[in-house]
């Protein structure tokens, strides 16, 4: 489909010259995206090219920008940092403009004494939280890491991190919202929408937010978020992060008030316990599974190597043969991390004294080479600040997160064998995948704010350079689909990661199979009166009218 | 068939009322808010029925009020706006569903009450944070639904916790579940047997179902069950005072309590709030205001699970620190006040006289949410107007009560009245509507904007209630659900 030229000119009157561009180069920096291979045709690393790009400073030129975009039919899809193929357009036909909010980067205010922040998109949790480490305040930063956009997690995607346990999945930390609607409409959220402040998103009576702030959020495919306010946290430790040691294994020194400890469990059953036992009792202000991401049986070999200074990935492999490094690999196969944290001494040794005691209940342990200093210090740095994303792709450049259904824990250890089983056998079928042991799996101690549901991502690593690798892990994510199948296991992340390259009806048919579509009509309706010209994607997911069975009720 | 004999038809004819007396009871509630009589009470005893009710208003364009707790009601969301409206009480859906220990979750029907849930829950070694005193027939979900603040702010991550998921018969009649339960299938049980349980209150999808029930009046959809978060009932626990003659002696001090998240319960009460909360008799509140502070905040402090009492200990030690450090003395009891009446008034429910009425009969509440730092301020204005129309002001009792972990601030004035006296009403309405306007003009935010409070804080963003009516429109497509509520 052809745009008028005029649709590019009315934008650059908005934003000026230099922050639009419809050069092919720039454009495809934004189609380059990660995961692209394992959904678009011939294994493409490029999602669709938009047709330009552009970069707002305000919220007022995004609304025009959006307002631009009504009149001359143009698709909308906003990028903060961005993560996943999602961020980028979706489809080849349809002329997408990519709404770059880099420009957008300002902490607009920090209220201490209340606990609020008010950022802009192109803010960074590892920006703010350096600024609220200063003022005795944390942030929740999410798995994704600590170079990702406050705004986006709030607002518009998952929002949970290893301090989601303590702090709060942050779409319960979302204190209110600007939302620029498709429409050109700006939206404001909760007191905020009654001109009193940014310090509740809820209300005035039923919350707004509700609309679209869901378990995924709109992640693009519903207008822009351009501003948030976030609610802060108690930091308990150093006004600044003072990181030690040689790279790239920087080391956290751990204070008084502070414990960070690997525990590890004799089996799902014992990790279950052991879960209950902690959320019962309140501890803990990192909660997390974090190094199990390279695989349960080379995990010790490459952190160990990696806390070297003359480490390189060589060594690895070497060091996984060592009986001292396997011995240590079945010492922490089942295992997490948790950092405590006191307001006081005396409160940490309290938490510690029960963190024995439950494990004395339910045989869990600390895993002695990783309660360490210098790896726990590493662990310290890792957790607190989450800046190791880079780590994620650590043995052949990509990976891709399956599984990673959220539950109670007895709802996890059911499904943890499952996951670990059906990647095993995949690594023994193709040489496409990285052969790094069955149990990649990771993830936070909670997905919701303040514990007890939570869920695993398996760390499937592939070459994203290697045809055959893509479509060996293209196998195993469709094999992981039949695997919850055949259990009766709700589909995971593979699934929605795979759904970004099918066609609409093939969609739409599944979601018709839902055993409730109520949501998904309400989608349609919400999407008919604040995006009538169908400019934002199907990350905000719809089913057409009358698809689907009506909602009805179960006898049972 | 006419519309009484298609009410028997779907509940049955015990449950379809419509004698004067009842029909007169229902007509008004504690508020200023004007009485309206409705046609019916009807009192369905399962979803199938409150179904069958929602799909027959459609049908009929009658108007529902949904009500769950017994009476006395205050806010007059409960009153019909509208004529020829059916009230909908549920209050005989009361069945706690199930108490899963293991993850410390109960499940509610809409009937189930604060005096009915915490000895069944005590019997599992859990407990809820409840609002302060509830009244014995208050109904557990009406109270999470209608976001009333709880006591426990540290536990309050969102501001509807502990509400979990529900169970909705929406506007048009379909039923759907919200959060993680509404991606299964359309049963507990069936979800149950899957090992799913109803956690996440996000979702399902990318909208938050619960968050559009949340603060609705009833007039989204109807709840048949919810689930809502336990915690572990505390084997140990201590509470304690700290004093002062200025609210604003106590700001900084609560900042930081409610920053590190010391303590359960934590509230501020000025004393003619907090004699009629401690008074084991109307008699005995006007000679225990006058022995208590005139401004204290409270804080109740527990233990559970491993080493309740040294968690206790440790917690008492703490806040000791912080009382020296912010130059406040820590009482561990008011004088006049037994351990058994702070025990009843922070842990348990009014007796069936409810506290709030007990002093004159009558009370009119005044609520919003705001910060802390602009609290003192709010009352002054509230002081100022009261004392301005002659209202003793000895008897406006303040309540203040951080939510979301001390983000927001609850802030409550009681304003008690004898209802019989005209002249005592028409005072405490003026104080009511000039204050209301007076502190929405100096940005208190209405957040649960009941009665006269919803057309001028709708007002205030026309994109907003647009938005809002929207989404009524798609979930109650025919405005059968209690109209004339809020901006509907």
């Amino acid at each position: 489909m052809e745009i008028s030229r005029d649709a590019y000119r009315a934008i650059e009157d908005i934003v000026g010259a230099e922050n639009i561009s419809d050069d092919p180069a720039f454009l495809d920096s934004y189609a380059f995206q990660w995961l692209a291979e394992l959904v678009r045709p011939e294994n493409s690393h490029y999602m669709p090219r938009p047709w330009a790009v552009v970069l707002p400073a305000t919220t007022e030129e995004v609304q025009a920008i959006h307002r631009v975009c009504n009149k001359y039919g143009i698709k909308i899809k906003p990028i903060s940092t961005g993560w996943y193929h999602w961020a980028a357009p979706m489809k080849d036909n349809e002329p997408t403009i990519q709404i770059d909010l880099r420009r957008m980067d300002k902490i607009i205010s920090i209220d201490e004494k209340n606990m609020v922040a008010v950022v802009e998109p192109y803010v960074t949790c590892a920006q703010l939280q350096a600024e609220v480490m200063k003022l005795g305040l944390n942030i929740n930063i999410i798995g994704a890491g600590c170079s990702t956009s406050i705004v986006a997690s709030a607002s518009t995607y998952f929002g949970a991190g290893p301090s989601s346990y303590y702090m709060g999945n942050n779409s319960d930390n979302l204190l209110g919202q600007e939302w620029v609607t498709p429409a050109g409409d700006v939206v404001l959220t909760g007191s905020l929408s009654s001109d009193c402040g940014w310090f509740c998103g809820e209300g005035p009576g039923p919350s707004l937010r509700g609309v679209t702030r869901g378990n995924m959020g709109s992640r693009g495919g519903l207008g822009t978020y351009t501003k948030c306010a976030i609610k802060l946290a108690p930091w308990h430790g150093a006004a600044v992060l003072e990181p030690q040691g040689p790279p790239p294994a920087y080391r956290l020194p751990i204070p008084e008030n502070t414990r960070v400890y690997t525990i590890g469990v004799p089996s799902w059953d014992a990790f279950a316990e052991t879960y209950l036992n902690i959320y019962d009792n309140e501890i803990g202000y990192i909660f997390h599974r974090q190094f199990n991401l390279a695989g349960a049986d080379l995990a010790p070999a490459l952190w160990l190597t990696y806390l070297r200074p003359d480490g390189t990935m060589n060594d690895v492999e070497t060091a996984s043969k060592d009986p001292e490094m396997q011995k240590l690999a079945d010492e922490g196969r089942i295992s997490f991390q948790i950092i405590l944290q006191g307001r006081s001494v005396d409160e940490v040794k309290l938490q510690d004294k029960i963190l024995d005691a439950i494990m004395a209940k339910t045989g869990a342990y600390k895993v002695g080479r990783f309660c360490e200093q210098d790896f726990a210090e590493f662990t310290h740095m890792y957790l607190q600040r989450l800046g190791h994303k880079h780590c994620n792709f650590i043995w052949v450049g990509g990976y891709m997160g399956s599984w990673m259904q959220a539950g109670i824990p007895d709802f996890v250890k059911n499904y943890s064998p499952v996951a670990i089983d059906g990647f095993y056998r995949d690594q023994k079928q193709s040489d496409g995948l990285v052969q790094c042991g069955g149990d990649a799996l990771m993830g936070c101690g909670s997905s919701i704010s303040g514990g007890g549901y939570f869920g695993f991502e398996q760390f499937v690593s592939y070459d994203p350079n290697d045809k055959a690798s893509v479509q060996a892990c293209v196998k195993h994510m469709y094999d992981a689909i039949d695997d919850c199948k055949a259990n009766g296991i709700p589909l995971g992340k593979e699934y929605i990661y795979l759904m970004i390259g099918w066609p609409d009806e093939q969609i739409w048919n599944d979601f018709s199979k839902a055993p409730q579509t109520f949501v998904l009509h309400f989608q349609r309706k919400i999407k008919e009166h604040f995006d009538p010209r169908e400019l934002g994607d199907r990350n905000y997911p719809w089913l057409p009218k009358g698809m689907g069975q009506p909602n009805f009720i179960t006898q049972s | 068939m006419d519309k009484k004999n298609k009410l028997i038809a779907i509940v049955g004819a015990a449950n379809v009322l419509d004698d004067p007396k009842t029909l007169e009871a229902w007509s008004q509630d504690e508020s200023f808010v004007p009485a309206r009589r409705p046609w019916f009470v009807v009192r369905p005893q399962n979803l199938e029925q409150v179904q069958a009710l929602v799909q027959w208003a459609n049908e009929t364009h009658t108007p529902l009020v949904p009500v769950s707790s017994g009476a006395p009601h205050f806010h007059g969301d409960t009153v019909p706006s509208v004529p020829e409206a059916v009230i909908v009480d549920l209050s005989g859906m009361n069945k706690i569903i199930k108490i899963d220990r293991r993850n410390r979750m109960v499940y509610v029907e809409p009937g189930v009450t604060y005096a009915e849930l915490a000895p069944a829950l005590a019997a599992e070694g859990l407990r809820i944070s409840t609002p302060l005193k509830p009244r014995p027939n208050k109904s557990v979900m009406a109270s999470l639904l209608e976001r009333n603040p709880t006591q426990i702010p540290r536990l309050n991550f969102s501001l509807p916790e502990p509400l979990r998921a529900l169970g909705v018969v929406w506007g048009t009649g379909d039923v759907a579940f919200t959060g993680d339960a509404g991606s299964g299938p359309l049963s507990l049980e069936a979800q149950w047997q899957k090992n799913l349980a109803q956690i996440d209150p996000k979702g399902p999808n990318a909208t938050d179902l619960m968050r559009l029930m949340t603060g609705a009046q009833g007039t989204m959809g109807i709840a048949a069950w919810a689930s809502v978060r336990c915690e572990l009932l505390p084997s140990a626990r201590s509470y304690h005072f700290l004093p002062a003659e200025k609210l604003e002696s106590l700001v900084d001090f609560c900042h930081q309590l409610e920053r590190v998240r010391l303590g359960d319960e934590v509230f501020v009460l000025n004393a003619a709030q907090a004699a009629r909360l401690f008074a084991a008799s109307p008699d005995e509140i006007g000679s225990l205001q006058e022995a208590l502070p005139q401004w204290m905040v409270v804080v109740g402090i527990s233990g559970a699970a491993f080493y309740p009492e040294e968690r206790v200990a440790v917690q008492e030690k703490d806040l000791q620190i912080m009382a020296q450090k912010f130059s406040l003395s820590l009482l561990p009891s008011l004088p006049g006040v037994t351990h058994a009446q702070v025990s009843q008034a922070l842990y348990g429910c009014s007796q069936e006289n409810y506290w709030k009425l007990a002093p004159k009969g009558g009370n009119q509440e005044l609520f919003f949410l705001t910060t802390l730092d602009k609290a003192p301020g709010f009352v002054a204005t509230v002081q100022a107007i009261a004392a301005e129309l002659k209202f003793p002001i000895n008897d406006l009792g303040v309540y203040i009560q951080p939510q979301h972990q001390g983000v927001s601030q609850h802030v409550e004035f009681n304003l008690p009245y004898n209802p019989k006296c005209e002249k005592e009403v028409a005072k405490v309405k003026a104080i009511f509507e000039k204050a209301s306007a007076a502190l929405l003009a100096d940005g208190a935010y209405f957040s649960r904007p009941y009665g006269s409070w919803a057309a001028p804080v709708y007002n205030r963003d026309a994109t907003a209630k647009h938005v809002l009516q929207v989404v009524k429109n798609i979930l109650d497509p025919n405005n059968v659900m209690n109209p004339g509520k809020l901006c509907f």
